[in-house]
């Protein structure tokens, strides 16, 4: 501006022209990559099923990613939110199942996965893991145990829990047909893998109609004594 | 022994040209200068007893502490330089619990013993990091335990040397003990013949009459954990021996 201007009448009615609001510049570190994820504990078994896609808002990475992740032969992570936090997290415990083998010469057992899992979690109270996670496998018994966590490393164990994108959706479904919430004259009695398996498939069929961040397909990993079984379902693909 | 003193004496982590480590060779010799201990695994429980020197009647023994708890299903019997173990029981304390923190259940007697020989073999003269030695730890150590794998006796030497025992005696009896360990010892003693045994033996080497206040028993079972021998239950064992 030049200083005839600035002496004028003109630029003394706009005194306010040079002035400029901070500069906020914002880094999010996290992101979110949709996926569900759902554990089930029966008797002698363990069952924990994920959808297979990856998105990014309206995109979508791939159709073909399971979200979980298995860490011996009777123990299966599952973990979705932050890929990149889930990549990271899923590195971290697989080192630290190799040390401990190592050090102890023996596998962790289920329920120190979960242990240690926690304690990873809580380690980065104040910058978390963007991560949902469950922990299903075998207990020291033979029997099926499901470990579920909130991001900062609070957990306990259950008989069913589902994580993620469309956990809202699964829940209370889970929630009357395994729990029997809101039946009248409900019996509990043992859960066969057959339904289990059954009930899967509709739950993450259902969810996949409302959720778009769940759908492409259902892995579905069966652990037993006898090992880890995998198995697969299409879902929309839309 | 001293006419084999040479300048390879001098540094602590200095081979000899025959390739021995004479500073570790000594921290070994000076095990047998202690008290004995002894240690028996049975599959029904470990018990560790161990002489006690009192060497004044104005010694308050109950001060003397030669068995150590390191956790609920652990114990420690030492042999030695007993201020040197303080360290070790240390280490081996906070392994315990963190091991029990993380991974939330019991550590195995020989991940503690694993740990603790790590810690025994960091000694150095030269820039030491915190917490370890100029010289190797003049201690030996009976880790008696309870885990997974049922009971298990542990020995440690100096040298951070560990071996899984059925029967071992440390300090300035172990010779005469271990002998008699070896002539006394079965695959199917009971819990209660092991206690019984130790304490004889230990009468057998000791140089002072053995009696309730100048030995220190512990059994570690599967039921009770750790529990360290009253006067009085003592004073039962030895009216028997």
């Amino acid at each position: 501006m030049a200083f005839s201007d600035m002496m004028s009448y003109n630029s003394m009615k706009q005194p306010l022209q040079d002035y400029q609001a901070p500069n906020q510049l914002h880094f999010n570190p996290y992101d979110f990559n949709g996926g569900t994820i759902l554990a089930i504990a029966g008797e002698d078994y363990a069952l924990i099923a994920t959808d297979t896609r990856l998105s990014q808002g309206f995109s979508i990475h791939s159709h073909d990613n399971p979200k979980t992740y298995p860490l011996s032969s009777k123990t299966v992570l599952g973990c979705c939110g932050f890929h990149g936090d889930v990549l990271t997290l899923t590195k971290v415990i697989s080192a630290r199942l190799q040390i401990f083998e190592k050090d102890h010469n023996k596998q962790m057992p289920t329920s120190s996965v979960a242990a240690m899992l926690s304690t990873i979690l809580y380690y980065r109270r104040f910058f978390p893991y963007y991560t949902h996670n469950l922990v299903a496998g075998l207990d020291d018994d033979g029997k099926g145990c499901v470990y579920s966590f909130d991001p900062v490393g609070s957990y306990e164990r259950e008989v069913f829990r589902a994580k993620g994108s469309a956990s809202s959706m699964l829940q209370p479904l889970l929630d009357n047909q395994i729990g029997g919430k809101n039946q009248q004259g409900y019996v509990a009695q043992p859960l066969p893998l057959e339904r289990c398996v059954t009930l899967v498939k509709d739950v993450f069929t259902s969810a996949a109609e409302r959720d778009i961040y769940t759908g492409d397909s259902v892995q579905i990993s069966i652990i037993t004594k006898d090992g880890i079984k995998n198995e697969r379902f299409p879902l929309r693909r839309d | 022994m001293f006419l084999t003193r040479s300048e390879y004496d001098r540094g602590v982590n200095t081979f000899s040209p025959e390739g021995r480590l004479f500073q570790v060779e000594y921290a070994i010799e000076a095990i047998k200068l202690g008290s004995t201990a002894i240690g028996i695994q049975t599959s029904e429980g470990v018990v560790l007893a161990v002489e006690k020197r009192v060497t004044s009647p104005l010694i308050e023994a109950g001060s003397i502490e030669k068995i150590m708890e390191v956790d609920k299903h652990i114990a420690c019997a030492m042999s030695g330089l007993i201020a040197d173990s303080k360290t070790l029981i240390d280490r081996a304390r906070v392994e315990a619990q963190n091991h029990w923190f993380t991974y939330n259940e019991k550590m195995n007697v020989e991940s503690v013993t694993q740990a603790v020989s790590n810690l025994a073999l960091q000694f150095g003269d030269d820039d030491p990091d915190p917490g370890a030695m100029s010289r190797p730890f003049g201690v030996a150590l009976l880790f008696a335990g309870i885990d997974e794998k049922g009971p298990r006796l542990f020995h440690m030497d100096p040298s951070g040397t560990f071996l899984q025992y059925d029967g071992k005696a440390i300090g300035s009896g172990s010779e005469g003990a271990q002998q008699a360990l070896q002539e006394a010892f079965h695959k199917s003693m009971t819990l209660k013949e092991a206690c019984k045994t130790a304490l004889t033996i230990l009468k057998q080497v000791m140089e002072e009459k053995l009696n309730a206040t100048n030995v220190e028993m512990c059994t570690v079972t599967p039921q009770n954990l750790f529990r360290m021998f009253t006067k009085d239950e003592l004073e039962a064992i030895i009216k028997d021996i």
